[in-house]
């Protein structure tokens, strides 16, 4: 089985750990995986994106033009990501973080979300309200899911695991590592911090499990 | 202090920097030289972290014209030196690279190409294939491996040490952002495991014995008072390099035994959207085949030619605006054979986007 996945999010959602965590895990698990950032000449403000791909056979090209999941987790990654999704592409969001365009989509027009100067915006220069500008999800995608994951992470368990909330979800959705395994990933990443305080390694684990019922196995 | 810094062989999961990083090591380099650009500076990060582990050294100089000489410095001292840069930098290298040609040192450097004119990305491109191989004021005096993933990083990261004490010409490993970058599996091993030799490095100076007594006097010039001196140097360096490039020419086929609608020619790592195309146009009922070569200069041109005698047509991809296409043309030339392009300058390409393309030709 191939899957190539997209995410995309602001500078510190930590959408290239759970990336590399992913591609890692895939990677220990046998699997032919490749993981890779996007990275320009920006050194900050831009909207972080990382391309995986797992798979039985060797992989190709390390970028690729259509995804079979994105997951956006701001209203620019949802721009940014636009491109990657086309009718087979599983497009999954963040609904605490992103407001979906309630206006009919005939009457807004494409070009109306190309030219939008949301897209141009630096994030620190804008109100705190700009997360909750509308957008516009994706057209085309086969499926298009919602999850609350932010106010999940900060209500219930920890701001700073959202990121593996989201990890939880993919997991889930693609079914193509074992949790076993993403839990070997995670502790090569922070078996330090556990050592220190075990508590930290009970809430990434709730964070997994939790990121995991928010979805379906999807491909 | 550690001996080996790779001992036996093992799978990792890395980026190509890191196994440049690491290869460098095993191949008993001595030292870096560098001055910072993305997508190369990483190659610096892992080598300033590793090297000192195991006893070896870096330099960081204050631009990339500097860090070219003073790597020719430390090969003429005698070390097993190199080098990494990327696009604007590698334009600087070239003055430094075209006095290793005419002076016969053995430098090797590393080149993530990242996207060109100018400053333009610091992501991916394969628009330094003109400049790598036939840079500076020179006559293309070089050997230059293009890599396609991290296991020929690692591979031709070693193999080009040697390539370049053996015959003495500076050699470039040309890789490319996406490459640095990514993060794939690869083995990585300790040379002599695997019956490779290094080749001994030796200073050329200041060698021991009496000048014109004990040994022939060693001069290294890069500077000739008439024409006919000049002339007899450059035609003595060409035929060595035309009696070594047989030797040093490296390429891979694939499905290219019997006859073929079409050829696809790609080096890097587009080959490995060719390669991924190959499956999908012969379930399309096309007979298609690819020819990589690994060596970009010298460009295994016999090879080239017995594989696109077999096709009705060529087609030539790459991530630059016919770079490889006039080293292709170069080496088909006389052949009468339909050309199609897929040229995509600083920008990726898929092996579904090669089919497309072949698709739609027919």
């Amino acid at each position: 089985m191939a899957i190539k996945i997209v995410l995309a999010g602001e500078g510190g959602q930590g959408v290239q750990i759970i990336a590399n965590m992913l591609a890692e895990s895939a990677y220990a698990e046998g699997k032919e995986a490749a993981y890779i950032p996007n990275f320009g000449v920006e050194q900050r403000g831009g909207v972080s994106i990382a391309f995986v791909q797992i798979d039985d056979k060797s992989i190709g090209s390390p970028k690729f033009p259509k995804a079979d999941i994105v997951v956006a987790l701001s209203n620019r990654a949802v721009e940014r990501t636009r491109q990657y999704v086309d009718e087979r592409t599983t497009f999954i969001y963040d609904t605490s973080l992103i407001s979906a365009a309630e206006i009919a989509e005939e009457a807004m027009g494409i070009q109306a979300v190309e030219a939008d100067p949301r897209s141009q915006r630096i994030p620190e220069l804008t109100d705190s309200s700009k997360e909750k500008d509308q957008v516009k999800l994706p057209e085309k995608a086969a499926n298009i899911i919602g999850i609350p994951a932010n106010d999940i992470a900060k209500n219930e368990l920890h701001p700073r695991v959202f990121n593996i909330i989201i990890l939880g979800t993919l997991l889930k959705a693609t079914a193509v590592v074992p949790l076993e395994r993403i839990k070997e990933a995670i502790e090569t990443k922070l078996g330090d911090k556990f050592e220190k305080n075990p508590a930290l390694r009970e809430l990434n684990y709730k964070a997994l499990d939790k990121g995991m019922s928010l979805v379906e196995r999807l491909v | 202090m550690n001996e080996k810094p790779v001992i036996g062989s093992r799978r990792v999961f890395m980026t190509g920097n890191e196994v440049c990083a690491w290869a460098a090591l095993a191949a008993g380099a001595d030292i870096m030289y560098g001055y910072p650009i993305t997508p190369q500076t990483d190659i610096m990060q892992y080598w300033t972290r590793l090297a000192p582990k195991y006893g070896r050294k870096f330099l960081q100089t204050e631009d990339e014209i500097s860090a070219g000489f003073a790597t020719v410095g430390g090969v003429i001292a005698g070390k097993r030196a190199f080098s990494a840069t990327t696009g604007p930098g590698n334009t600087l290298f070239q003055e430094p690279m075209s006095m290793a040609e005419m002076m016969r040192i053995p430098t090797v450097v590393l080149l993530p190409q990242r996207g060109g004119p100018s400053t333009a990305t610091v992501i991916y491109s394969q628009q330094e294939v003109t400049m790598t191989t036939f840079g500076g004021n020179g006559e293309g005096f070089r050997v230059v491996y293009s890599t396609a993933g991290h296991q020929d990083l690692y591979d031709y990261t070693i193999k080009a040490f040697n390539t370049a004490w053996k015959y003495r010409f500076p050699t470039f490993v040309l890789g490319d952002g996406y490459q640095a970058k990514m993060r794939e599996p690869l083995t990585i091993y300790d040379p002599a495991e695997r019956g490779i030799e290094m080749v001994k490095t030796e200073p050329l100076v200041g060698l021991p014995g009496t000048p014109g007594v004990d040994r022939p006097v060693q001069h290294l010039r890069n500077t000739y008072n008439t024409e006919e001196e000049l002339y007899d140097v450059v035609i003595e360096i060409a035929r060595d390099y035309e009696k070594a490039a047989p030797e040093i020419i490296e390429w891979q086929e694939f499905d290219t035994e019997g006859e073929m609608d079409i050829l696809i020619l790609a080096h890097g790592v587009v080959s490995r959207a060719a390669q991924g195309a190959l499956p999908l146009l012969k379930d399309a009922g096309i007979r298609a085949g690819h020819f990589r070569p690994i060596t970009l200069r010298p460009m295994p041109e016999e090879q080239m030619r017995r594989a696109a005698a077999k096709a009705r047509r060529i087609l030539v991809v790459e991530s630059a605006y016919g770079q490889l296409l006039k080293l292709v043309k170069e080496a088909l030339y006389g052949m009468d054979k339909p050309i199609d392009t897929l040229l995509r300058p600083g920008a990726g390409v898929t092996a579904e986007e090669i089919v497309q393309l072949i698709q739609e030709g027919r």
